[in-house]
């Protein structure tokens, strides 16, 4: 992976290359620029950011390199639908949900890596999970033993965790200290977290869970 | 069945692709990054080498150049398997000799399927 900073525009500092759409903005309260991701995006900063997200059943691992205090955030959730992919590899190591995680992950770490982390240095804390969708399987249980399997195999300690319950979550996270607030949302009247956590499962359900290959 | 180098710096990612080339009858040696793979590779000859691109050490584009260089690796196919989507990647490969480029997820009939065809 080649590293390539952008000079950003309205004084927002510098970010890599890749992470132009993420909504990033000056957050008055806590006097620090911040990027906010969705499901299925994640974002690494390189220039001190706050990365702030909030989570139902998705789960967002947080991870830094301590010394260098480049880290990021992604927020994601595994598939559900396995129906739609009928084959002899879904109950296996390889099924489709496992494939999918596994690469939420990668893509996060190998970001850090590739801007100056290493892996013994990484700093890892996990948020959300909860069962927080009214739907009848417990997703938010399923991506919190996903990700613990994943780091388990990969070698890697959970510093720190605040994962299911019941309630939603506003996570903020401080790559450069590696600080995190977590907001559990109570009283959260309006459902916008449940409607994004839909709208992400179905784009899940409906769009190709896998990579191009060419042939040269 | 034939013999094939893995070369990933991810343990569960080895695993999801060995166990996928386990299940085709195939006979798989890992390595954690591309100077481990160099190493096997003097003294080892294989029919598929699949390299992840990002690594420490030796990434996958270098390690694909330098399989080149070795006499036993002049025709041996090479698969990059990788996170990465760059164009500009793509062809540093494909210039550093690679087969072919299959993004991760992969789809565990098609990378059987596309193993099939570069043999």
């Amino acid at each position: 992976m080649k590293i390539q900073y952008n000079n950003s525009p309205s004084g927002l500092p510098v970010t890599l290359t890749g992470f132009e759409s993420i909504n990033r903005y000056w957050d008055e309260k806590h006097d620090i620029y911040a990027a906010k991701i969705l499901p299925g995006e994640f974002y690494v900063s390189v220039s001190g950011e706050l990365i702030t997200t909030v989570l139902g059943s998705c789960i967002s691992a947080c991870i830094r390199d301590r010394k260098t205090g480049i880290g990021g955030m992604n927020h994601f959730m595994l598939p559900t639908d396995i129906r739609r992919n009928p084959n002899s590899w879904n109950d296996t190591p390889v099924n489709m949900q496992t494939r999918y995680g596994n690469i939420a992950m990668e893509r996060l770490i190998n970001v850090i890596l590739a801007s100056g982390g290493k892996r013994s240095n990484l700093e890892i804390k996990l948020f959300g999970g909860g069962k927080v969708l009214q739907i009848d399987t417990d997703i938010g249980g399923k991506n919190i033993s996903f990700v613990k399997q994943y780091l388990m195999t990969e070698g890697l300690k959970v510093a720190a965790e605040d994962v299911g319950g019941i309630y939603p979550r506003k996570v903020l996270y401080f790559p450069k200290s590696g600080r995190v607030r977590v907001k559990k949302l109570i009283n959260e009247h309006n459902d916008t977290v449940k409607q994004r956590e839909k709208k992400y499962i179905k784009s899940l359900d409906t769009s190709p869970i896998e990579g191009r290959i060419d042939l040269f | 069945m034939i013999n094939i180098l893995l070369v990933d710096d991810s343990v569960s990612m080895r695993e999801m692709v060995s166990f996928t080339l386990n299940q085709a009858g195939h006979n798989i040696t890992e390595a954690e990054d591309g100077v481990q793979a160099l190493e096997i590779a003097q003294s080892n000859t294989f029919d598929l080498v699949i390299t992840d691109i990002n690594m420490p050490r030796m990434d996958g584009i270098t390690l694909t150049a330098q399989l080149r260089g070795l006499d036993d690796f002049t025709f041996t196919p090479i698969l990059i398997l990788t996170t990465e989507t760059s164009e500009p990647r793509k062809i540093e490969a494909k210039q550093a000799g690679a087969t072919g480029w299959i993004e991760k997820p992969f789809d565990p009939d098609h990378l059987l399927a596309t193993i099939n065809k570069v043999i």
